[in-house]
């Protein structure tokens, strides 16, 4: 019982701009209120290869998913862990993000990937973004007689949550995009 | 995935909340401004996340999460024993 959902986006702004977005995602304040179910990020590992510009790195997520009353009975708890790896590969460009629950896996297993690369039809000005969202009831677990509904639901949140992650990203975007050439000649 | 974590909310790393907003800002500026400009030759932050890193393996008590800490302890190790022990090519 696997269900899976792909996503496109593409912003009109270069990647090394996005992706400086993305990392800013969950962190700045002016957006904790729009994705108010990310309580915490920790960065907990963090390493890069000097030669040929590669990074890797490794967060935590805390999640605040509050469901129905009976699947919190079930569970027993509405924060969620999830663990995001992420490699960036700066010379050819590429961002990409694997984020996956910890918590909680014996009843649900929900992976996400995106992936940040540099347009085809604008490479130094554009960004497509791939989105591919997998959602995994455990066949014996307690959630399995209402699988289907426990997923429906979980992946409506996943829709409206990467919505509200889009209009984050380019709101950070744009915010990026003043601070790097706006301001100067602003002082002007 | 104790049920004890219920009463635990969100603030399971808080104490650390300072240095880790310190170590975000450096890495952000350095994400930006030098990393994907093609200056990745020099790691920066470091003091900043030796600080938050101490602080998160005293405080970080899921053990799920902890995992991935002591994990990355021995990827350190493992390069710097790899590291090659050439003086100062630095200028």
């Amino acid at each position: 019982m696997v269900k899976a959902y792909t996503q496109e986006h593409v912003y009109k702004h270069p990647w090394e701009r996005v992706t400086s977005a993305s990392w800013r995602k969950f962190a700045d304040p002016e957006n904790k209120r729009t994705l108010s179910h990310i309580l915490e990020v920790d960065t907990l590992s963090h390493k890069l290869d000097s030669l040929s510009g590669k990074l890797y790195t490794t967060r935590a997520l805390t999640i605040h998913a509050p469901g129905p009353w009976f699947l919190r009975k079930i569970v027993g708890q509405d924060i969620c862990h999830c663990v995001e790896s992420t490699v960036v590969d700066a010379q050819s460009k590429s961002m990409q993000l694997t984020t996956r629950n910890i918590s909680l896996q014996k009843f649900i297993e929900v992976e996400e990937k995106i992936r940040y690369e540099p347009h085809p039809e604008n490479l130094t000005g554009w960004t497509v973004c791939r989105q591919e969202t997998s959602i995994r009831i455990k066949p014996l677990s307690a959630l399995a007689s209402m699988a289907e509904k426990v997923e429906q639901r979980c992946a409506e949140r996943f829709m409206q949550n990467s919505v509200k992650g889009r209009e984050v990203m380019e709101r950070i975007c744009k915010y990026l995009e003043a601070e790097s050439g706006g301001i100067a000649s602003n002082f002007h | 995935m104790g049920m004890s974590k219920r009463d635990k909310k969100s603030s399971f790393t808080s104490p650390c909340a300072h240095l880790r907003t310190a170590y975000h800002n450096c890495f952000n500026r350095w994400y930006s401004e030098k990393f994907v400009k093609g200056m990745w030759d020099k790691e920066e932050c470091v003091s900043e996340w030796q600080k938050y890193r101490a602080c998160l393996s005293e405080h970080l008590d899921d053990k799920h999460l902890s995992r991935f800490l002591e994990a990355e302890g021995i990827v350190d190790s493992a390069t710097q024993g790899v590291k090659n022990p050439v003086d100062g090519v630095s200028q």
